[in-house]
């Protein structure tokens, strides 16, 4: 690897672009483009650039008006914000894009069985695969659902699974899992549709899998949920209001699937059963999408500050007189430390060896890998188990010695509250460079987003990818400068 | 429907109908007083802000009432909760939490107005005079009008809008209606000739002027521009015909035939329909205009309440 070859120097937009040390989506070491990218590479090696930044523009103006954007309320008026939507796409090769489904998939129903077990009959801590205690700390298990028999067995109806492609290896492997309320898809959506509008011709050219059956299939997963049955199904999606950063994808979703967008304070919980209040009086609620945390849920069972949720709604849950997905305590399956041991459920649980690869994990609750992680902070990335979002996090080769001291003290303190990482070298596909008019390469992980039905998991073709906009960056999180790309998974072989 | 999303729906079409009633009024006045004497600005001016309901909020920001604060004040101040960007604001913050119940097509237009509309520049505005930016409102709510007809279903969420819509606007040409007669038939005028103009400005501020032309000889008599905004049955910015919109609204809602009402909001709706339909122009005055429009102000302000009472608010059970 390394800088491009001399042919590439007078090609548009991809002057002066240069691989890096890293693993390039788009060009092999050689620099030449790989196969699945070998059509779009013509296309914009031979775009001007005038014309490039006209649909650029086209596709921001396109974002705002549809009013895809953060809100910033600090200063009184409510300043929106884009998310940054980069319009080179990511491709992800027709082969490579089967493995990671067999892999997600096995990965999802593992996690499932491992849910069921824990909240069910707890075969696994006899078995003496994971210690129960490590399960027991995690601060996102839920006592309060021990023994809550969940419709048809399923906890993890949604999942949004994390993968980054390791440069040193070139492969994928499983960065996190997200089997509370990750969220996300509808970006992948909107940004598909964005990208139709203003780069039509690139799709006449490549032969890219829909994503739009999403919304489609999640209704039909939730219908099939009802205690009283799919035909009498009212579902709601439950939202914590405006002002969260994602109500833009719960609005989204609820009109998708032609269902209600609730907030707490639209339902009731009578007799044991869930009610929204109508024009018309109230209305029996069956399923709830909600997408608000665990603690948030009822003040009755959770944090009773919480006025987000809605009273007596896990008694109503817990009597099977209503479903929600996904499944309470799920928390406990995207914990950090868990993670390490995601591997050992796919084998037993599933008695399969795992598709995909997770990345090494040291959990400092143990004393040698704490040993370890003390030794080598500079070089690791360490994350507090219970968070998501890139909060709580150290990175230790990019971070000062006042900032490793600090994270030294809180392991030591709190060894279970923390896991520590090797730093994957993410790989980077061409992005645009607005302040230097030109494309370069930038990190990248992927989002696939998962729905299982209790018998099968389904896929969205390609999924969200995050790119770190911000050059020599490697966090991808949208406060922190980071956009997104369409993702494309190319029909047939390439 | 959930009671939350009826009420937001009735919300967003009474701030877009206010942001089009404000911006309507603010261009017709400025280009009537355009040949006006200067002598007559304070006067003019004036009653809009009596209109918004906003004298206390003006004279604190204000020290002169004229034509550039008057603008500024009802079209971009955002502490002014009847501005013109603040109606828009909320019509849009109410969208935003009902945006699933909506067609894609009508919020990327209400949308797209909020974004127009606080893309001015206030001092560039004020300098170049009202037209453009009202003209852009104006417009703006029109295609509103048009985007949700033709892409909502008519069902009761519509009604909502619609009852919305036509409440409001019986309670803005009601107050257009007082405050112009009220300056000018207490206010002696040097001549006839400027009562004229500004009954043109009145008329031309609801698009009736064409209308009044056809219905009505010249020269335009206030009593004949009263009539023609409140009583005539098929002007859609009658205070009758908003009346019975409200009344039709409110009967799709409930389902209730003719002769019989619901709900108090419908037995107040056809209360006040029935007067409006019946009464003369003549009788009005007789018995006082200003009393007879408070009046309306005040049956509207019930049915707004008990839709309300009726369809929003749910008292506590469980």
């Amino acid at each position: 690897m390394g800088a491009a070859p001399a042919h590439m120097a007078s090609l548009g937009l991809f002057a002066g672009y240069d691989t890096g040390d890293f693993y390039d989506e788009m060009f092999s070491s050689r620099g030449e483009p790989r196969p699945a990218y070998t059509k779009l590479f013509q296309k914009l090696a031979t775009m001007a650039r005038s014309h490039f930044e006209e649909r650029r523009k086209l596709a921001d103006l396109s974002f705002l008006i549809q009013g895809i954007t953060f809100t910033v309320y600090s200063d009184g008026r409510g300043t929106e914000r884009l998310f940054p939507f980069d319009l080179i796409p990511r491709i992800i090769p027709n082969s490579e894009w089967q493995r990671i489904d067999r892999g997600l998939s096995q990965r999802v129903v593992a996690l499932n069985l491992f849910l069921h077990d824990v909240y069910g009959k707890q075969q696994i801590f006899r078995d003496q695969r994971i210690p129960r205690s490590l399960v027991y700390s995690c601060p996102h298990f839920h006592r309060e659902v021990v023994g809550v028999e969940v419709p048809k067995g399923i906890h993890t109806h949604i999942c949004g699974i994390d993968l980054v492609r390791d440069s040193k290896s070139g492969e994928f492997c499983v960065l996190e899992d997200n089997v509370r309320t990750p969220s996300g898809v509808s970006y992948v959506l909107e940004n598909r549709l964005v990208m139709t509008r203003t780069f039509p011709d690139a799709f006449q050219a490549n032969e890219v899998l829909p994503v739009n059956n999403y919304p489609a299939e999640l209704s039909r997963i939730l219908r099939s949920l009802s205690p009283r049955g799919e035909n009498e199904a009212q579902i709601v999606v439950l939202t914590p209001g405006t002002y969260n950063s994602a109500y833009f994808e719960h609005s989204f979703l609820a009109q998708q699937m032609g269902v209600e967008l609730v907030e707490g304070r639209d339902l009731i919980v009578d007799g044991g059963v869930v009610y929204m209040k109508t024009i018309r009086g109230l209305t029996r609620v069956d399923v709830i999408y909600r997408r608000i945390d665990d603690e948030f849920l009822d003040s009755l069972t959770f944090r009773a500050d919480s006025i987000l949720g809605v009273p007596g709604l896990m008694g109503a849950y817990r009597a099977g007189n209503v479903a929600l997905a996904n499944a309470v305590g799920n928390g406990v399956a995207d914990d950090k430390a868990i993670y390490a041991y995601v591997p050992e459920f796919i084998r037993y649980y599933l008695g399969e060896e795992p598709v995909l690869r997770s990345v090494e994990t040291f959990i400092c609750s143990k004393p040698q890998d704490l040993k370890y992680v003390l030794d080598h902070l500079d070089n690791l990335v360490v994350k507090a188990v219970g968070e998501s979002g890139g909060y709580g996090m150290l990175i230790g080769p990019a971070s000062d010695r006042q900032r490793i001291e600090e994270f030294r003290c809180r392991i030591k303190a709190n060894p279970r509250n923390y896991i520590a990482q090797p730093v994957v070298p993410l790989s980077r596909v061409p992005s645009y460079d607005a302040s230097e008019g030109s494309i370069a390469g930038r990190h990248v992980d992927l989002r696939p987003y998962c729905l299982y039905d209790g018998e099968k998991v389904t896929i969205v073709p390609g999924g969200l990818t995050r790119v770190a906009l911000q050059r020599d960056s490697l966090i991808v999180n949208s406060s922190q400068g980071g956009g997104s790309k369409d993702t494309w998974v190319l029909r047939g072989e390439s | 429907m959930l009671s939350r999303i009826a009420e937001s729906l009735f919300w967003l079409a009474r701030y877009i109908e206010r942001a089009e009633g404000t911006a309507r009024i603010l261009d017709v006045n400025y280009h009537m007083l355009l040949e006006q004497s200067q002598q007559s600005y304070r006067l003019r001016w004036e009653p809009l802000i009596i209109m918004a309901g906003e004298e206390d909020r003006f004279r604190k920001l204000y020290k002169e009432v004229n034509a550039e604060n008057v603008f500024e004040f009802l079209a971009f101040r955002h502490d002014n909760p009847s501005s013109i960007v603040q109606c828009i604001a909320k019509a849009r913050e109410n969208a935003r939490t009902i945006r699933d119940r909506m067609s894609r097509e009508m919020w990327e237009d209400i949308n797209g107005l909020f974004h127009v509309a606080n893309s001015y520049v206030p001092a560039d505005e004020i300098a170049a005079g009202p037209h453009r930016f009202c003209d852009k409102i104006k417009f703006g709510a029109h295609r509103f009008h048009g985007v949700t007809d033709s892409t909502l279903p008519h069902d009761e969420g519509w009604d909502f809008l619609r009852v919305g819509w036509a409440l409001e606007r019986v309670e803005m040409t009601a107050r257009l209606v007082d405050v112009q007669y009220h300056n000018l038939l207490d206010t002696p005028s040097p001549t006839g000739a400027l009562d004229n103009h500004q009954w043109m400005a009145v008329l031309r501020s609801v698009g009736a002027y064409e209308a009044y032309h056809r219905q009505y000889p010249p020269p335009i008599e206030p009593e004949k521009v009263a009539e023609m905004l409140i009583l005539n049955p098929q002007h859609p910015h009658s205070i009758r015909f908003s009346a019975s919109e409200v009344q039709a609204g409110l009967r799709a809602i409930s389902g209730s035939g003719r002769g019989s009402y619901a709900n108090e909001a419908e037995r107040l709706a056809g209360r006040l329909l029935e007067r409006l339909s019946y009464d003369r122009i003549g009788e009005i005055f007789d018995q006082g205009l200003h009393g007879y429009l408070n009046d309306v102000l005040r049956i509207s302000g019930s049915i707004g309440e008990d839709i309300a009472r009726t369809y929003f608010y749910y008292a506590v059970v469980a």
